[in-house]
């Protein structure tokens, strides 16, 4: 049963969750804050596919898909930047309430401006081909995603750990006052951890239109729940704990996949639900304890 | 050099400060001591920028500061070393010295400040790549100190010290105070341990809820109030 | 002479509700006497939606907590109230793999929407206890949990919800009056809720829950009763909504309604009942009178599609930035008093930076 085609595409599927909690979790870790709007950065992602590959059909595919990236990383920067920063030091329902305000203005925004129906990105050709490997048919596109979540964690994680910016990201993580108190003004560092937070949304977003190959304005609810769900289980306030959490994630979704009867499939989203209600009453920060985030009473 | 001028801070509906003036000159090692809520910590956490306070004017170097930012002093060149040290747990003493240093960009000279601060917290040099929530009370409390210097401050402020360590570590506290003020290091020092304080300091203010009851030398202060009895709650 | 006293003495400390019910009294006699289809369409919601919010205010105001399922309660109460109250035969044309024990139940509408409540409420309380406890982000993602899983079982479970598809053949019993009747009673239980025992302690929990602890306050039982309050009227409003729309599918209940509720709860300021019902007012016609543009947009063929919510949004964006508690901020609004006694209430913002 354990193929290797199997083994292949859970991994990939985790690597998409893993990226996926870990734009969360950047931001959660030093602002608190559950953003709602995240998932809205891969449908712009999307639609920056759309809308480059229909512009011009010159450009290569990859200068289009980093172009994308780019798009949602600097669009989670506006959102960080016109909405998220006035409210900041008031308080954190506010800052919630906001993030799902910014969630259904980017989602309406995109109905209003484009449209409600499915519009194609562009693909390139390598993403629906395959390679034969130990007798399996194993889909480019899925070796592709798991180099690409290697690669980025490995970049940020050198970031994180020799630069003076990144040590001050996960300092705020720690501890926001003192860090500033040390001088770090607290624009930078949160600016940054958005900007991050887009850019994996957006390199997800590639993975994730390529699918369907199209992109829809309610694309981005179905990742804002895995990163929820990929979040709770890896901790919420650690960052090496969200990718573990992401690849648990694919781990389990894709062995209830193979587990479950058809009837009960269709509920597969409700039970991975109830198992992060489970997490979270025995373990309000996440499976895999980091700093405590929040706190239970009784 | 740095000057309050009748401060006053709230939390919420509570008046924490009800006009606090006081004044740091160049070099000076000055303390606040006063019993628990009278406001000590308070005076530091808002001259650093944490606090807003709702009247009264806090000047360093001439330039107003009250209201700006905890990052925007840090850079003018005051430094906190909070209550409970606040180490940064999660980073190792290098990391925790390097973000100390994070408003001084020149990396030759970041280190050599780290070479400098090694010779004067020789534990640092051996606990210096681990991660400073392993640290022990004592050695946190060095490495906080070491951290605020890294910035090069023009007024340090320590806000208490030696709470929770062991004797002999309060001892050696104590004498690094002393030294970093034969050095020229302006401090502001805030002090459970009066008499201790008093022993080392140039000048101290006396706070009770949230107002400057004296102030004045250390003898001057021995000479006004019973120190024992401030602490014991009647006078 | 002196029942005029005993009033004026009552009014006094009442004179919130008062305030309230009266001008919402004479928005539903005016829209009787004066209104068109429309405006009687868009008062009739409005005072549904009152209900609604007063639910989630209920809750959320007082307890302080985000609560993202609430509207997964009100799907569940339209649900189970159109059960009971719809004909054996609609039931046949529109659920044809109803199980056979609720095909032929018929009981009358409002006992249908009573129970629909209680169900909302029973499977509040079941879902809802354990989370009492939490606090902070692990309560925004459960209580968000908590509607996720609704809203699949709701799109799921084809035998009592027709699945994914629109239920239809409910009667039409919610008229403007019955919908001002429950939309008042709910403006008065919400306001009682608040000042009594209970609420108070709610109350005293948000501020500071470890003082409210060290008093002896069972913060998770409190925080409890509260819930299944809130989840009840949410239930009862899903009633009376479904018996207004006649036809519904379970995308009714998910994140644009959700958002739009919690619209109406913040603008106003969730700390208080004036500011859940000023924001309802605002919002509901704001709300109605785009999307009846919109839609009349695109009847001429133009596609206008989401601008409401764009709306709504942006508006709400701004509001946040410019007031974080509200219009209204928690108060209440109430007769002018004594200098004196007011002065206390002046809000004294935190002087904390974060």
């Amino acid at each position: 049963m354990l193929t290797i085609d199997f083994l292949i595409n859970t991994l990939s599927l985790g690597s998409l969750y893993a990226m996926l909690a870990l734009g969360l979790v950047i931001v959660y870790g030093i602002l608190k804050l559950v953003n709602f709007a995240y998932g809205e950065l891969l449908m712009i992602a999307g639609y920056t596919l759309y809308i480059l590959g229909g512009l011009s059909t010159t450009l290569p595919w990859f200068v289009i898909a980093i172009l994308a990236v780019l798009v949602a990383a600097a669009i989670s920067y506006l959102t960080e930047m016109i909405a998220f920063r006035p409210v900041r030091e008031k308080s954190l329902t506010a800052m919630l309430i906001t993030s799902f305000a910014v969630s259904t203005l980017l989602q309406n925004a995109a109905l209003l401006i484009i449209s409600p129906r499915a519009r194609a990105v562009p693909l390139p050709d390598f993403f629906s081909q395959s390679v034969a490997l130990a007798g399996s048919n194993i889909p480019i596109r899925n070796i592709l995603s798991i180099v690409t979540a290697v690669v980025l964690f490995g970049a940020l994680s050198l970031l994180l750990k020799y630069t003076v910016l990144g040590i001050a990201l996960r300092a705020a993580a720690d501890d926001f006052r003192m860090t500033r108190l040390l001088g770090v003004p607290a624009n930078l560092v949160i600016s940054t951890a958005f900007i991050i937070s887009g850019f994996f949304a957006g390199v997800v977003a590639i993975f994730w239109t390529a699918r369907t190959a199209s992109v829809t304005p309610t694309i981005g609810a179905a990742p804002l729940l895995v990163a929820f769900v990929a979040c709770v289980i890896g901790g919420m306030s650690n960052l090496l704990g969200a990718v573990v959490g992401g690849y648990l994630y694919g781990i389990i979704y894709s062995l209830l996949s193979l587990w479950l009867p058809q009837y009960l499939l269709d509920y597969r989203e409700a039970f991975m639900f109830l198992i992060v209600i489970l997490i979270l009453l025995f373990r309000p920060s996440g499976l895999i304890r980091g700093n405590a985030s929040s706190e239970r009473v009784g | 050099m740095l000057e309050l001028k009748s401060l006053h801070v709230r939390y919420g509906a509570i008046k924490a400060l009800r006009g606090i003036s006081l004044e740091i000159k160049e070099g000076e090692l000055v303390a606040l001591i006063g019993v628990n809520g009278a406001g000590k910590s308070t005076t530091l956490a808002t001259i650093a920028g944490v606090l807003r306070p709702v009247e009264g004017t806090v000047t360093f170097l001439g330039e107003s500061i009250a209201g700006k930012t905890p990052e925007a002093i840090a850079r003018k060149g005051i430094s906190l070393v909070p209550e409970g040290r606040a180490i940064l747990a999660s980073l190792t003493v290098e990391e925790n010295l390097r973000l100390g240093a994070f408003i001084r960009r020149n990396h030759q000279e970041y280190l050599m400040d780290v070479e400098e601060n090694i010779a004067l917290f020789p534990i640092l040099k051996e606990r210096f790549h681990q991660l400073g929530g392993t640290l022990s009370g004592g050695e946190q409390q060095q490495l906080a100190i070491a951290r605020a210097l890294m910035s090069h401050p023009k007024l340090l402020m320590l806000d208490e010290p030696s709470l929770g360590l062991a004797p002999i570590i309060v001892d050696q506290i104590f004498d690094l105070i002393k030294a970093l003020h034969n050095r020229g290091v302006t401090i502001l020092l805030v002090e459970q341990n009066v008499d201790r304080t008093l022993e080392i300091v140039d000048r101290a203010y006396l706070l009770n809820t949230g107002t400057i009851q004296t102030s004045g030398s250390a003898n001057q202060i021995r000479s006004q109030v019973d120190i024992e009895a401030v602490y014991l709650g009647d006078q | 002479m002196n029942l005029k006293l005993q009033f004026s003495k009552w009014f006094r400390t009442n004179s919130t509700i008062v305030l309230l019910l009266v001008p919402l009294l004479l928005l539903a006699l005016l829209t009787q006497i004066f209104g068109g289809s429309l405006l009687y369409r868009i008062v009739t919601v409005l005072f549904i939606n009152l209900l609604l919010v007063l639910g989630l205010q209920t809750f959320m105001g007082n307890s302080g907590i985000l609560s993202f399922s609430h509207i997964g309660y009100m799907g569940i109460g339209a649900y189970a109230s159109v059960l009971f109250s719809m004909t054996p035969e609609a039931k046949a044309a529109t659920l044809p793999d109803l199980y056979p024990l609720l095909q032929n139940v018929h009981l009358p509408f409002l006992v249908s929407v009573l129970i629909g409540a209680f169900i909302a409420m029973l499977v509040a309380a079941v879902l809802g206890y354990p989370l009492m406890r939490l606090s902070d982000a692990a309560a925004v993602i459960t209580m968000f949990a908590v509607l996720v899983i609704i809203q699949v079982v709701l799109v799921h479970w084809s035998a009592v919800t027709n699945g994914p598809r629109t239920l239809y053949g409910v009667d039409n019993y919610t008229t403007l009056w019955v919908s001002v009747a429950f939309g008042l009673l709910g403006v008065i239980l919400a306001y009682y809720f608040k000042e009594s025992n209970i609420g108070l302690m709610l109350r005293a929990s948000r501020d500071d829950r470890y003082a409210a602890s060290t008093i002896g306050i069972n913060i998770v039982n409190v925080r409890w009763l509260g819930f299944m309050l809130s989840a009840f009227m949410a239930g009862f409003a899903g009633g009376l909504w479904a018996h207004f729309i006649t036809s519904f599918s379970p995308y009714a209940f998910y994140l644009s309604e959700t958002f739009a509720i919690l619209a109406m709860l913040v603008v106003g300021g969730p700390g208080g009942i004036s500011g859940a019902v000023i924001g309802t007012v605002a919002v509901t016609f704001v709300h109605e009178g785009l999307r009846q543009i919109e839609n009349s947009v695109n009847l001429q063929g133009g596609g206008l599609v989401g601008f409401t919510e764009v709306f709504l949004a942006t508006s709400l964006i701004a509001l946040l930035i410019w007031r974080p508690g509200g219009i209204l901020g928690g108060r209440e609004i109430s007769w002018p008093r004594r200098k004196s006694q007011s002065q206390d209430d002046q809000l004294l913002s935190g002087s904390e930076k974060s």
